[in-house]
């Protein structure tokens, strides 16, 4: 028993040392066979320690410990020369080392030989002078011992001092000094350190790598046959050989052919050394390279813009906003914040990673792979350039540019003026029911007449002896004599102001119902009633006729033909109801209206009193109507189309299509060809009638609705006036040969009228002979514009 | 009631409808997935069109019938199917436990072969080089990105971004192609031009890429695919064309060092060389390709290999004897073959010997010193020569340190560097040493337009690179007396004194200029030229506040005429217009910004002074 736990005693030194799970430990016969060798070494290892340690301090320590360490060896070998276990260890450790636990274990093996025991113990007899008192707690925890001054008992029971402890500096150094420190061990049973020796260690390192500890043992021998040996009578089997032994393998054979397919067909391919580049010269030759014809035209992507100063990481201190300027760029859209803010760093070092290159590359791969591409000119050029090349303005005089003289009396929006042939007097009409006759050179009032209703529209007779002004106001006309010119002249224009009053009631109970002409005592002149409101009223070049503009009145022939006659019938009786005529006049209305006529339009002849419908059809509502200043021709200007009727022929010749939403003014160019059309959009636009039924040009000029267009009669100007306080005069040069184009120049911008209600200058006209122009505001004042 | 576009049966398709497909029925026709076909789209160059009608609706994104038969034929699709099948393959072998063929298999995958493509795609090598931009700036980036297996970026791919662009690097560096550098806060901006292609590209700061959340990665991949072929092919290509073979045998130990890019030029440098001058250096060379080469293999053992060599460079190496060798210039060696402006970028350093500190960003300086003709060396293992060298003429130092200071040696800020190949001359160094703040960095890519605003130093460089032009001829005749310190010394001072004078040159001409664009100012705002000069200032001014009204009115006038020159325009050149007032507005606006910045700092300094 005892013996067996010294041998315990070692294994647990040797665990303790290496800390992992070994196999077991070896026995101590190991070093009893290689014993001359062994000593050897350790002889001479020891000598080197010695040699080592007698130089330092400690010498005589570590030899004792070497002492102590040679003497339990010897002990162990004495005792084991006693017991049989060790024999038994000794036996099995020729045969295997795995047994060895096992055999260690079970005590009193039954193996053991004579032979053996006597080796052991002679060796055991030699080193059994050596022999020094050892520990002999036996296996017990050595917890037991941690607070006793001894660390156990002799073989004789004598208590076994515990060592005196060097302090840890002091070992520390004497390990740092001690080359063999390495192969130091602490033994706690024995409290004493233990110098491993060279095979020791070998064997701690076999142990380590899993391997037979000892050297000598061959882990492979050769197998040893015991059932076979030549002489043997009978087969271990007496089965017959089976028949696969004697042919080829069938699932052999179709493997290799499975083989051998894959390698021909390639799929089998012997691993080869990888490639790394396969680059070689790609663009060998592209001198001859013709353009691929298949495939559609390449647009490279657009390179990416190059940094400017800001992006630099030491921008110069300009370019880097301020706090306040970084704050602000919150409270704008997210769109229109800058993605970029400049930084500066003082020195290279400082620049820290950006964090965005990952995102900015993500994107512009984005760019390349998602957004189509399409080729755009890309215009760096002058905005100025743009604009067409104009002549210059001074070359055009002359044409109004000054204001000259105001003309102030009204009291209400000045709704229209009108200028007398010879070009000395001005009639305006105004919403305060007023009309005034004004000498245009001084800027005197000359006449007024009350007439009660808001003025729409006035215009003086084109001829320069007929001193009559037509003018306008709700559903009348009324004609007056303005009492200019002389005796002879006055006369005259008393005549074709006369009029028969029951004569005309007679007239327009047969033939022309929608107007009526009576006599007007109050202004001593001729008051045309109409159905409707009269927006406008145009003279005749030769002022015999004037034909007026009813648009409420939208009722044209194109309806009649869509409707039954009783339900057209009720229509208009229910319209004229309203117009507080008798009921009579309803049946001879519809009795005359004809197929084709339109109402909304009437053409009056002053010297014979009559009033006339047109006998044209008219699709939309008619805004304006004027004559053709040389011929028959009678121009009707509807919400989208002006329509051109030859009076004559009585039939229509033209259709110019204007492309505005609503016209609201029209005029013609006194050569004829020509003629320009406002709209309420702001748009004017310039038709050149031989050309196309297209606008030749359309000038956006005005944010407003445009009042009125207006041509000179002599010079080549025309303007345009607005709502929105200004009035534009452009050159409008119209060259007799057809194939030049007509010139039109924008050339100045009349500003001056205040704004009322939201309506700027309401009318606009030139003067006959002179380059003025005469504007009529809602401000209530009329305004001459000169050209110096 | 028949369909607005109703096509009777057997009739075919008419306009648009017949020129384009959706992407929904390109899909369908090729039978491929969407991300399939994006990478296609990617590979091929394939880009959406806009059609002049959008017939399917506005949402749509719409494909040219031609471009999608392209993709059509493309061996690449058959390709991409066959290797989903492999793909298939492989997990059934994996599900059976069949590890050996699975490993087979996923060897034998078949790879896309993108030379053709690329072929297709550029079918001129100046071609190649036009577009070459967002591939040198993608290469870069990826050259930068940490790798990371959760996004599928390979260490390889990462490796292999790095090697191009440094080869890439190389050329240009070795050649002399350089003609810009921008240190942006977004990275360093380059611009070479080879073969008369100018090309910019970005590369990162030497810091690790964040790979940010929303950026999708397999996306960059596609790209970096056609890319990574590509710039190979380039720089066989340009490799071939000095008569170098391409995939250039590196010194691991310098490539461990974390300076490939010296390692590079040092190979071009060596094998380059004409006529092999004497035997010793032949000899030399041809060591050391032996050792590369045998290298070389060694490096062919992939990754491990190569961590292995980065982890090298952390243990402290015993290798006697330095590799290196100086990079020689040989002198009049096909100097012809350059023009005008290489051999001026050849030149600007020529007699210029400069050392890196270790905080200095050292691989954008190895790349831009030597492109210019400089020689450098830097702190560490394997440079060419040693702090302690005293033909040194400058150090580029980035923090200022407590270290031995040499007298024979200027020592300025990286920034240094960038200024002067931007300027192409030498700058004077005073403004660059260290510890002062350096003047600002300026983008080299800006042209001033007139009326643009021009930073103050930008002016300075100008005066300053009219200087140097004048004084061309002095300059050799200094330079030889550059190895005594007590010569420079004194030439630092004639140096300075000659850039003082220059600065109050440009102060005098800088008032002239301003002088000038008052007047002009003045004459735009109507008024009459006084030619007593700028003297009478304030008379001047009061005459604008008289005349204010007058001004007023005729400003008036030329708005009106402005509006006036509007009305004829047609509606399209109408909108253009003003889409054009729109941006000049914007531009002044910043323009304006800036200047009124500039003033309140102005007037800041001189509070202060």
């Amino acid at each position: 028993m005892k013996k067996k736990t010294v041998v315990e005693s070692e294994m647990k030194k040797k665990k303790s040392n290496e800390k992992e799970e070994a196999p077991p430990p070896p026995s101590d016969h190991d070093d009893s066979d290689d014993d001359d060798s062994d000593d050897s070494v350790e002889v001479s290892d020891y000598d080197s320690i010695s040699e080592d340690e007698d130089s330092s301090a400690d010498s005589i320590d570590d030899d004792d410990s070497s002492d102590s360490d040679s003497d339990s060896k010897s002990e162990l070998e004495d005792e084991e020369g006693a017991s049989p276990t060790t024999h038994h260890n000794a036996s099995d450790d020729s045969d295997s080392q795995d047994e060895e636990e096992d055999v260690v274990d079970s005590e009193g093996g039954s193996e053991s030989s004579d032979l053996h025991q006597e080796g052991g113990g002679a060796e055991s007899d030699s080193s059994e002078d050596e022999v020094a008192p050892r520990n002999t707690i036996g296996e017990v925890p050595l917890k037991w011992y941690e607070d006793e001054p001894h660390i156990g008992y002799d073989i004789k029971g004598k208590k076994i001092k515990k060592k005196e402890r060097e302090d840890k500096l002091g070992s520390f150094l004497a390990n740092v000094d001690d080359s063999k420190n390495w192969r130091k061990v602490f033994d706690e049973y024995n409290d004493e350190e233990v110098v491993l020796t060279k095979d020791e260690i070998k064997m701690v390192r076999k142990l380590m790598q899993n391997k037979a500890p000892h050297s000598d043992f061959d882990p492979h021998p050769d197998y040893v046959d015991w059932f076979k040996w030549d002489d043997a009578k009978h087969p271990l089997s007496n089965a017959p050989e089976p028949k696969r032994r004697f042919i080829p393998s069938k699932w052999e054979a179709k493997k290799v052919v499975q083989y051998v397919r894959g390698i021909r067909n390639g799929t089998i391919t012997f691993d080869k050394p990888k490639k790394e580049d396969d680059s070689y010269l790609l663009w060998e030759d592209d001198s001859g390279l013709t353009e691929k014809a298949n495939h559609l035209a390449y647009i490279p992507a657009p390179k990416q813009k190059l940094p400017g100063h800001d992006e630099s990481y030491n921008p110069p201190l300009e370019y880097i906003p301020t706090q306040e300027e970084i704050n602000s760029y919150q409270l704008m859209y997210e769109e229109d914040r800058p993605k970029f803010i400049p930084q500066r760093f003082t020195s290279m070092r400082s620049i820290p990673a950006y964090e965005n290159a990952m995102k900015e590359s993500f994107e512009r791969c984005l760019d390349l792979y998602l957004c189509p591409r399409v080729r755009r000119k890309r215009l760096n050029i002058d905005p100025e350039s743009l604009k067409p090349k104009l002549p210059n303005k001074k070359e055009l005089k002359p044409y109004p540019i000054t204001c000259y003289i105001e003309y102030k009396g009204h009291e209400g929006a000045v709704t229209s003026i009108s200028i007398e042939a010879s070009g000395q007097w001005m009639a305006s009409g105004s919403s305060d029911g007023t009309v005034r006759v004004w000498e245009v050179e001084t800027g005197r009032c000359l006449r007024q007449w009350e007439i009660g209703e808001a003025v729409n529209c006035v215009t003086w007779n084109p001829l320069s002896d007929i001193h009559i002004v037509a003018v306008s106001a709700g559903h009348d006309v009324l004609l007056l004599n303005t009492g200019l010119g002389d005796e002879e002249e006055q006369q005259r224009i008393k005549e074709l102001l006369l009029i028969d009053s029951p004569e005309a009631s007679d007239e327009t109970g047969k033939k022309a119902p929608s107007v009526r002409w009576l006599k007007d005592d109050k202004h001593d002149g001729i008051r045309l009633r109409h159905l409707k409101n009269v927006t406008s009223v145009e003279w005749h070049r030769k002022g015999d006729y004037f034909s007026t503009v009813m648009p409420s009145l939208c009722l044209s022939t194109w309806h009649e033909s869509s409707l039954t006659f009783d339900t057209f019938n009720d229509l208009l009786s229910s319209e004229l109801l309203s117009s507080c005529d008798p009921p009579h006049f309803i049946f001879n209305v519809s009795l005359t209206y004809s197929l084709r006529e339109s109402r909304s339009v009437l053409i009056h002849q002053l010297s014979k009193k009559l009033s006339q419908k047109l006998p044209f059809k008219l699709h939309g509502l008619a805004v304006r109507s004027t004559f053709h200043p040389s011929r028959s021709i009678f121009f009707i200007c509807t919400k989208k189309t002006v329509r051109v009727f030859d009076l004559l022929k009585s039939k229509q010749i033209k259709k110019l299509d204007t492309g505005l939403k609503e016209a609201s003014s029209i005029a013609v160019h006194p050569g004829g060809d020509n003629l320009i059309v406002g709209s309420k959009e702001g748009k004017l636009c310039w038709f050149d009638m031989d050309l196309s039924s297209k606008p030749y040009k359309v000038l956006k000029c005005h944010p407003k609705d445009i009042n009125n267009v207006v041509f000179h009669r002599s010079y080549p100007l025309f303007a345009s006036c607005s709502d929105d306080c200004t009035a534009y005069v452009f050159h409008g040069m119209v060259y007799s040969d057809l194939n030049k184009n007509p010139l039109i120049v924008p050339l100045e911008i009349l500003r001056g009228h205040a704004n009322s209600n939201g309506r700027g200058i309401l009318d606009c006209k030139f003067h006959p002979r002179q380059p003025w122009l005469f504007t009529a505001g809602a401000d209530k004042m009329i305004k001459l514009y000169c050209h110096q | 009631m028949v369909a607005k576009h109703y096509r009777p049966a057997g009739k075919k398709k008419e306009g648009n409808a017949a020129k384009f497909v959706t992407r929904t029925q390109a899909l369908k026709q090729l039978q491929i997935s969407l991300p399939l076909f994006r990478k296609l789209c990617i590979l091929k160059g394939v880009t959406p069109r806009e059609p002049k009608k959008k017939f399917k609706g506005n949402d749509k994104t719409y494909y040219h019938v031609k471009d999608i038969s392209f993709l059509h034929h493309e061996p690449l699709v058959e390709i991409h199917r066959a290797i989903r099948v492999h793909e298939r393959k492989i997990k059934k072998a994996e599900a059976k436990k069949n590890v050996e063929r699975a490993n087979r298999l996923r060897e034998k995958t078949p790879k896309p072969k993108i030379d053709r493509i690329i072929r297709q795609r550029y079918p001129r090598f100046v071609d190649a080089l036009g577009e070459l931009d967002d591939c040198l700036t993608m290469v870069h980036l990826f050259a930068a990105v940490p790798a990371t297996e959760s996004k599928k970026i390979d260490v390889e791919l990462v490796h292999k971004c790095r090697r191009l662009a440094h080869e890439w690097q190389a050329f240009v560096s070795r050649t002399h192609k350089l003609r810009k550098t921008f240190v942006s806060v977004k990275g360093i901006y380059y611009q070479a031009e080879v073969e008369g292609q100018k090309i910019t590209w970005l590369t990162p700061h030497s810091l690790q890429q964040v790979v940010s959340e929303d950026v999708d990665i397999p996306t960059m991949l596609n790209f970096l695919q056609l890319y990574e072929p590509l710039l190979c092919f380039v720089n066989f290509h340009l490799y071939h064309s000095i008569n170098l073979k391409y995939p250039p045998m590196l010194d691991p130990r310098l490539e461990a060092l974390a300076a490939d890019i010296y390692a590079l030029s040092r190979y071009l440098n060596g094998n380059t060389r004409p006529a092999i001058l004497n035997s010793e250096t032949s000899q030399l060379v041809e060591s050391e390709q032996l050792e590369s080469k045998q290298d070389g293999a060694q490096t062919q053992n992939e990754k491990s290999e190569l961590r292995l060599a980065q982890l090298q460079h952390q243990l402290p190496s015993n290798e006697p004897g330095a590799l290196m060798q100086l990079v020689e210039k040989v002198a009049g060696e096909g100097e012809e073959e350059y023009d005008q402006e290489t051999r001026e970028c050849k030149n600007l350093f020529r007699n210029v010997k400069i050392f890196l500190s270790r905080e200095a960003p050292r691989e954008s300086l190895l790349f831009v010193i030597p492109a210019f003709g400089g020689t450098v060396s830097w702190e560490g293992e394997g440079a060419p020569f040693a702090e302690s060298d005293q033909s040194i003429t400058h150090q580029i130092v980035d923090r200022e340190s407590q270290g031995h200071r040499f007298l024979s040696r200027e020592y300025v800020q990286p920034q240094w560097v960038f200024d002067c190949v931007n300027a192409r001359i030498i700058l004077p160094t005073d403004n660059y040493f260290v510890g002062r703040i350096p003047p600002p960095h300026l983008s080299p890519f800006v042209d001033y337009d007139e009326g643009a605003y021009v930073p103050e130093y930008a002016k300075t460089l100008k005066h300053l690179q009219a200087a140097a032009r004048k004084e061309v001829l002095p300059l050799p005749g200094a330079e030889k007396d550059l190895e005594d310190p007590q010569n420079l010394l004194a030439e630092g001072i004639i140096d300075r004194a000659a850039a003082n004078e220059a600065a109050e040159k440009k102060q005098k001409l800088m008032k002239q200029e301003q002088r000038f664009r008052e007047e002009l100012k003045k004459e735009l705002k109507g008024e009459t030229y006084t030619s007593a000069g700028s003297a009478v200032e304030k008379e001047t001014s009061t005459a604008v506040i008289e005349t204010g009204e007058s001004t007023n009115n005729v400003q008036a006038n030329t708005d009106d005429g402005a509006e006036m020159g509007k009305l004829l325009l047609s509606r399209r050149k109408r909108k253009l217009l003003e889409a054009m007032q729109i941006s000049n507005e914007r531009k002044k606006n910043k323009h304006d910004t800036i200047i009124k910045r500039k003033k309140k700092l102005d007037e800041a300094q001189n509070q202060r002074s």
